[in-house]
């Protein structure tokens, strides 16, 4: 065999590494940029004296005196407190229910029940508050059905645990899902040693599987704590028609209510959320290291002795599926009926109302048929984008020697800490500062930004464990066969990621599809989404063109989350 | 052209000394070996030496290229090294298939067409792979997918072959096979080859140098055949097939090596080598296992050492039996196929095979 010629190996060579360092400096940077862009402009409006397009402001702790001299901002601050403490506890007694229920007992179907305990998540925080309101809120279909039937209906939507009933159980999914794998991993031996004592079956789940989930439990009701404090469309829908202003709209209504906006009370008051949901994360990443001390990963997985409910089984059955009803079926049954109808009341037959008039609305004008084709393209094309993104992050934290990828780990995980409001409100006010960006302005594009960047934990989060799955001597034999770090990824761990990566897509597909929040200070004429456009019309009282526009929602929701599963299947069988 | 030199190569961990100043010069061609135990830094090693791994400190030279050079700052990235490095797992990319997983370093080197089918060609039919060229990796066996990582890194004509105990993976009976196989294609194509593992069988039968390493330091460099006789320590003494150390003192050295040792009993024993060390120092007698013969009666002549002893313990090896002896205070192993019936027996060794080393 002849000898490979120096020269071919020098020609890929030279600028090997130099490719390699500026391919991890430029995804570095981008995402160090996206992840300050919101957070700059807001810190630095929290201590100006003026407007930040405006010249002439100096530097002063004043925006943080009038705020705190609000005596509505305590309410806020206290409302705000209170709302994610029921909310939280809501969502955890819910979710640690169902993980005990669905893992750990002999409930029946409890496969299929998995899954429809999770549907909650594909839908949109603001469709789930709209369609609450149409059903249970003072003058829906269920609330005039039961004033009709038993002439009072025991509920009230416009209180902290009316709020806190909607947002908790929107967020049990999630305590669930991590609860669910701690549940599993209970080690069956502990509950025998209760059970041989004498305790009945459910003496041992309330006194050794609970206690062994705790740090399960506690991490998420931290997340449901964070979800809460960021949560915009529950208060929105229930607490400002009765002036219970939380963080979110108080930052909605300074921000977009009045004709001049306090720029700097709403810098202040953003930041100060900021803060506090950042101490937060801070707790909750030294629980997560300390819970690891907890979780005994057992390397064979052990049948585990399911508690039985005896005669309890088919009652707990039905609850669920009674719960599943109350919660969701009911609540989207009325929103799909509400799209077709003029109105929903218990006083007329549905069927004498039916009209395609609030459809016909939306078809009928640019503006909103335009706010679904760009909710499509962002969610399309920009969830693409953000993925490829996101996946190379990924690569640069785990796969390379980037001087900074510990830093940048730090930043891809950071955006948890930024509620979409805030995003919004920080990405606008980038927009008015930063000079050659401003052309971004009502295009679809900052909304494709402002989404990525709230998205980079998620699908971060996603790829991460896939690619560590993958045996770093896969990269390291193509290194030392010639390839630089760039053509490594290419070619051998990029191709080997792309499950992780189509799941990735999905989820940004879905939250992409479903973010409104970080949206409301970025839209304008031009690059409406289905969620804003939802919103204005809500603002005006048309809940018809609010319930078409939801009933859109779900529907694309189904189609791509079938489609995904049937392109999943396909490939699976090859 | 090739020969490589490693000049006080350091690597540590914070406090951990993964490797800690090795000096080593393989020669062009040479087969060498790196030998120890698990974690004595073996792997480390060798990744610096195909650039995977940044050392902490010192020099790796291949011919005149400088692969790394701590106070100068020199650091030539992996793929610019040309070594071929074979891993423990074999790293076969599951996603190609077997010509696929050889084209790729050749694309990289932008070997075109037809040169690059006749080249896979070629290095499949060094391993004896040609007909399964399509395959995938997890469609082979273990010794198969051995034998493609060994083509895809002779595809590329390394400067430099690097093996991570490659062989470990395969069952006994083939790794015998494949240990024949692979020295007798090293002494082929003639490629200066560093090889790495733990397995000291290994290491004799194929290596033209083998580096004893120990603790992250290279303790012995030596042929098999002196790394076997003539054991620079107690440690490699051990490693290299299991040795029995009787404590004593240094009683004389002559020039040609061989010497004299007093044990603690006061037995005097002949070595045939031991290290140049004052008289009266503490020093061991090292002699192995097999080289024990145990009698039940004091045999006649004495042109051997001899230590007489009670049996204690005794354990049965399939052909053979191993005895554990009480000589005077110091417990020997010997192994052999007689059956004794009385505790008093008198253990005999050549001093061919006594050799002294160092506490
Ligand atoms: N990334 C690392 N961090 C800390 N210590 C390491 C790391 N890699 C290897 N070591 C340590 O370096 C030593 C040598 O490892 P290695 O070269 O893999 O040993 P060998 O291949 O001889 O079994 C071991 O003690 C190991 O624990
Ligand atoms: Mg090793």
């Amino acid at each position: 065999m002849a000898s490979i010629p120096i020269t071919a190996r020098a020609r890929h060579g030279d600028g090997g590494l130099n490719r390699a360092l500026a391919i991890q400096a430029l995804i570095g940077g981008s995402a160090l940029i996206l992840v300050a862009a919101p957070l700059v402009p807001i810190l630095y409006q929290s201590f100006v004296s003026r407007p930040l397009y405006e010249d002439g402001g100096i530097l002063t702790l004043d925006n943080y005196v009038r705020l705190f001299g609000d005596s509505v901002f305590y309410s806020v601050i206290s409302n705000s407190i209170l709302l994610a403490l029921a909310t939280t506890l809501i969502a955890c007694i819910l979710g640690v229910a169902f993980a005990i229920f669905l893992e750990r007992t002999n409930l029946p179907f409890r496969k299929t029940l998995r899954s429809i305990v999770l549907w909650p998540m594909y839908v949109s925080q603001l469709v789930i508050a709209f369609s609450w309101f149409v059903m249970y809120g003072p003058s829906g279909y269920v609330t005039l059905l039961t004033q009709q039937l038993f002439g009072d209906a025991p509920w009230n939507l416009y209180t902290i645990w009316g709020m806190a009933a909607v947002g908790g159980t929107g967020m049990a999914p999630l305590v669930y899902l991590f609860c669910a794998s701690s549940a599993q991993r209970v080690d069956a031996t502990l509950e025998d040693a209760g059970r041989t004592m004498g305790a009945g079956s459910l003496r041992v789940l309330w006194s050794i599987s609970i206690p062994l989930m705790r740090p399960a439990i506690i991490y998420s009701a931290l997340l449901t704590f964070i979800g809460s404090l960021e949560m915009l469309s529950v208060p929105l829908v229930f607490g400002r028609p009765v002036g219970i202003e939380f963080f979110t709209t108080y930052l909605y209504s300074h921000g977009l209510g009045g004709i001049e906006p306090d720029y700097g009370i709403l810098g202040a008051a953003a930041a100060i959320l900021l803060v506090i949901i950042t101490v937060l994360l801070i707790c909750q990443g030294m629980l997560l290291t300390k819970a690891g001390r907890f979780v005994t990963l057992k390397g064979k997985a052990q049948r585990q002795k399911l508690a039985d409910l005896g005669a309890a089984r088919w009652p707990v059955f039905l609850l669920f599926l009674l719960y599943n009803v109350v919660i969701l079926a009911i609540p989207l049954a009325g929103i799909a009926l509400r799209s077709v109808t003029t109105f929903l009341t218990p006083l007329m037959a549905p069927f004498d109302l039916l009209t395609w008039e609030n459809f016909n609305l939306i078809f009928s004008y640019d503006a909103y048929v335009r706010s679904i084709t760009n909710s499509l393209i962002i969610s399309t094309v920009g969830g693409a984008i953000a993925t490829v993104f996101i996946a190379l992050i990924t690569l640069v934290v785990h796969r390379s020697n980037f001087r900074f990828r510990r830093q940048l780990e730090f930043i891809a995980l950071y955006p948890r800490a930024i509620p979409g409001i805030v995003a919004g409100i920080g990405l606008f006010w980038a927009m008015l500062i930063i000079p050659g960006i401003g052309w971004m302005h009502g295009t679809i594009w900052i909304m494709v930004l402002a989404f990525t960047m709230r998205s980079i934990p998620t699908a971060f989060g996603a790829i991460s464990p896939a690619l560590m799955q993958i045996s770093e001597e896969l990269d390291k034999s193509a290194r030392s066969c010639g390839a630089d770090w760039w053509t490594a990824c290419r070619t051998i761990i990029l191709p080997l990621l792309k499950p992780a990566i189509f799941s990735a897509y999905v989820l940004l597909f879905l939250s992409f599809l479903k973010e409104y929040s970080s949206a409301v200070f970025l839209f304008s004429p031009g690059n409406e989404i289905i969620g804003t456009t939802m919103l204005s019309f809500w603002a005006n009282g048309d809940t018809g063109p609010v319930a078409a526009l939801s009933v859109i929602q779900i529907a694309l929701t189904v189609i791509f989350v079938f489609a995904a599963r049937q392109l999943l299947r396909s490939h699976q069988n090859v | 052209m090739s020969e490589l030199v490693l000049e006080n190569l350091s690597k540590h961990f914070g406090d951990v000394r993964a490797i800690d100043g090795i000096n080593l010069t393989v020669a062009d061609g040479e087969f060498l070996t790196l030998l120890g135990p698990s974690g004595c830094g073996k792997s480390t090693t060798l990744f610096a030496i195909a650039g995977l791994d940044t050392p902490t400190g010192g020099i790796i030279r291949a011919g005149n290229n400088v692969f790394f050079d701590s106070t100068k700052g020199i650091l030539v990235p992996p793929e610019k090294r040309n070594c071929g490095l074979v891993f423990q797992s074999y790293a076969l990319w599951p996603h190609m298939t077997v010509e696929q997983n050889l084209a790729f370093p050749l694309k990289i080197r932008k070997v075109g067409g037809a040169d690059r089918a006749r080249r896979i060609a070629e290095a499949l039919d060094l391993v004896e792979m040609a007909p399964y060229a399509k395959r995938y990796p997890h469609e082979l066996s273990g010794g198969q997918q051995q034998r493609v990582a060994l083509a895809r890194t002779l595809v590329f004509e390394p400067t430099l072959l690097l093996l991570d105990e490659p062989l470990s993976n395969l069952d006994a009976k083939l790794r015998i096979r494949a240990r024949n196989w692979l020295k007798e294609l090293q002494q082929r194509l003639k490629i200066t080859t560093i090889y790495v593992t733990h397995d000291q069988i290994e290491a004799l039968a194929m290596s033209d140098r083998i580096a004893v390493m120990n603790k992250g330091e290279m303790v012995q460099l030596a042929t098999p055949q002196e790394i076997y006789t003539r054991p620079a320590g107690a440690f490699v003494a051990d490693f290299i097939g299991s040795s029995n150390f009787m404590k004593g003192k240094m009683a004389r050295r002559d020039a040609d090596g061989t010497a004299e040792v007093a044990l603690e009993g006061g037995t005097m024993i002949s070595a045939i080598w031991a290290p140049d060390v004052k008289p009266g120092s503490d020093v061991l007698v090292a002699v192995r296992p097999e080289h024990v013969r145990l009698a039940v009666a004091r045999p006649a002549n004495d042109d051997f050492n001899l230590l007489p002893g009670r049996i204690t313990g005794r354990s049965y090896l399939g052909a053979r039996y191993q005895y554990a002896l009480d000589a005077g205070g110091t417990s020997i192993a010997a192994e052999t196929e007689d059956a004794f019936d009385r505790p008093e027996v008198f253990a005999t060794f050549d001093r061919a095979h006594a050799v002294v080393v160092l506490p």
